[in-house]
């Protein structure tokens, strides 16, 4: 395991998380941590643990063993509203919207604006959403329809929309690409580079290989609910990371890339 | 923002080129429906000259007020994507609670407080059963309707508590604005029937409802439920409160019914309500609803609630036998959930 930054606390670190259900072991005592402004690819095929293993993060689910810290603090991340209140967002790989409700009723699920009367705020949420909606894609205009209406990208924009929204400090992006096409993919890639530029901490689960190399600082590669290598992308070629994927070891006789140069 | 309805959600595009302005299609459906309302009323209207008249306008009021209240609770639950079978049976149980405790000697408020209370008891058990046990809301409610009826059959002894005083059937047979004069031979002679009290409280109740829907957070978190749970989950909404809330609310109002239909009668009868549950499910999916839930309104159910009365009001006053009458109702949820299918799938 190398570690880059040596001199900062982690954003976010997950210590020796483990999750069975029943017999079946889905998380093995894995450990893996984030910076600020890195954004971390994590591999595997399916079933590997890696879903798993970022639904723990993201309240979804509890770990069977292991502790989570942020900031270098420990803390208990029971349910998806304690992730959000530490500013763990998560962007789900089904987008996890609501069909029959629009673009900002989704937006602001579970974190609705309220009038002075406990009313919701209707107008206000319509205006917000139109700003983070539009600034992400400046043909969003249909924002009042069901979102069941609206296109593969319109819907990706939303669940964007509403993990960056709210003082997002590590955000989960779960195969983010994978349903999307060609110019709403480079949509994407830019927003994660923007993101880490301004010192979000990305978990991006992906499966294009190309997304991980162009995006990610570096990798860890999971298989059959292991961490079985964390490594700079510098360091590995694809050829490395398919090693990891499917056999879980790297090719014999490997050296860091940048060292054999 | 406002919540809308699209059949199973894939479709209900409706074309707007041309129209003007947008159109929904749930909102569609229900001024299709209204449409239907307007020309039974104006059919049975030619067919019977009595039909117009302010005294059956109230009846037909009085009578739509039951299946209303169970439809609201029905809506709310319909919307998580459940159902609750029991509002029949609820219904009875909780009228023959409040008729037995005012029989005993309490106050007609503190007995009618104490039906209201035993149908949320009901309701919340069905919400517990289905959040708790994870038992799908067909058995729980299908389990609880048959408790509850069991129930009031036992604590009866199966027949009917009556002569429950004067007071107790206020709430059923009163009416606002009622004008009453006596004539010379001492017999009093109703010149206005008024505003009967049930139908006054139906329109509260759906406009309290219909407020909760659509401008309170609870109200967004139903509909989410019922659209996507996992999402409504994952959003932070706490779907095990909503959806024990949501049968709370049905077997308050399933109470509430019971009641009214109690006090109408001024005898609490333990059969009462028998398949009021399949009247209100009607109800609600002739507004609109479906039961795959994320769609449905209040006005929507409340339309429904009218056709329903309308219909067999009319069809009384036309000679048409309960028999026919039935059958009828049953060829009009199907062809209301046809033709919504026929157009969301354009």
């Amino acid at each position: 395991m190398t570690s880059l930054q040596s001199s900062a606390t982690p954003l976010v670190e997950m210590r020796g998380i483990s999750k069975h259900f029943g017999g079946i072991q889905a998380v093995r005592d894995v450990s893996i941590d984030l910076y600020p402004g890195e954004v971390v690819g994590i591999l595997g095929h399916n079933g590997a643990g890696k879903s798993c293993l970022m639904r723990m993060l993201s309240g979804a689910m509890t770990p069977s063993a292991g502790e989570i810290y942020l900031d270098g603090e420990k803390i208990e991340i029971a349910t998806p509203t304690a992730a959000r209140k530490h500013g763990i967002e998560t962007i789900y790989q089904n987008l996890a919207l609501a069909n029959h409700l629009d673009a900002p009723a989704n937006l602001f699920l579970g974190r609705e604006l309220k009038t002075r009367f406990g009313n919701l705020d209707d107008k206000r949420m319509f205006r917000e959403a139109r700003e983070v909606l539009q600034r992400l894609n400046p043909n969003f205009k249909n924002l009042g329809d069901p979102v069941a209406q609206m296109s593969g990208g319109q819907r990706q924009v939303i669940a964007i929309a509403r993990a960056i929204h709210f003082n997002v400090r590590a955000l989960i992006m779960d195969e983010p690409t994978a349903a999307l096409g060609p110019s709403e993919t480079e949509m994407v890639a830019e927003l994660v580079q923007k993101l880490r530029d301004e010192g979000i901490g990305i978990f991006l689960v992906s499966h294009d290989m190309h997304d991980v190399f162009r995006l990610c600082d570096r990798v860890m590669v999971m298989n059959n609910g292991r961490n079985v290598g964390s490594h700079r992308i510098s360091d590995v070629t694809q050829d490395d990371i398919l090693s990891l994927i499917i056999k879980g070891s790297l090719p014999e006789g490997w050296r860091p890339r940048g060292a054999a140069a | 923002m406002r919540v809308f309805g699209a059949g199973d959600g894939t479709a209900g595009l409706f074309p707007r080129e041309g129209l003007g302005m947008p159109v929904k299609a749930d909102m569609l459906h229900r001024i299709s429906a209204l449409v239907t309302l307007i020309g039974l009323i104006v059919a049975f209207a030619f067919l019977n000259s009595a039909f117009l008249t302010p005294n059956n306008a109230m009846s037909v009021l009085l009578q739509t007020a039951v299946i209303g209240l169970l439809g609201i609770g029905l809506t709310v639950v319909i919307l998580t994507g459940g159902i609750d079978l029991s509002v029949g049976s609820v219904l009875a149980l909780s009228g023959t609670v409040a008729g037995l405790l005012v029989k005993a000697g309490l106050p007609v408020p503190l007995g009618m407080g104490g039906g209201l209370i035993v149908g949320t008891l009901c309701g919340m058990v069905n919400g517990l059963v289905i959040t708790r046990l994870r038992i799908a809301p067909f058995i729980a409610t299908l389990g609880m309707m048959m408790i509850a009826r069991g129930l009031a059959l036992q604590l009866t002894g199966a027949s009917p508590v009556s002569q429950l005083g004067q007071e107790f059937g206020l709430l059923g047979n009163g009416a606002l604005f009622r004008i009453v004069e006596t004539q010379a031979n001492g017999l009093p002679r109703m010149v206005f029937p008024g505003i009967p009290f049930p139908a006054i409280l139906l329109l509260a109740v759906a406009l309290f409802a219909a407020y909760v829907l659509k401008r309170r957070q609870f109200g967004r978190h139903i509909y989410a439920v019922g659209s996507n749970e996992e999402a409504a989950r994952l959003s932070g909404v706490n779907v095990e409160c909503t959806k024990l809330a949501a049968y709370a609310i049905s077997g308050f109002l399933a109470g509430l019914a019971g009641i009214v239909l109690m006090s109408r009668l001024v005898t609490a009868q333990p059969n009462e309500g028998v398949m009021y549950e399949l009247d209100a499910i009607a109800a609600a999916v002739i507004g609109g609803a479906s039961l795959m839930g994320g769609v449905g309104s209040i006005s929507g159910t409340m339309i429904g609630a009218f056709i329903i009365g309308i219909l067999r009001n009319g069809l009384n006053m036309a000679g048409v036998s309960a028999f026919i009458q039935q059958i009828v109702i049953g060829c009009v949820v199907i062809g209301a959930v046809y033709i919504d299918q026929l157009r969301n799938r354009r």
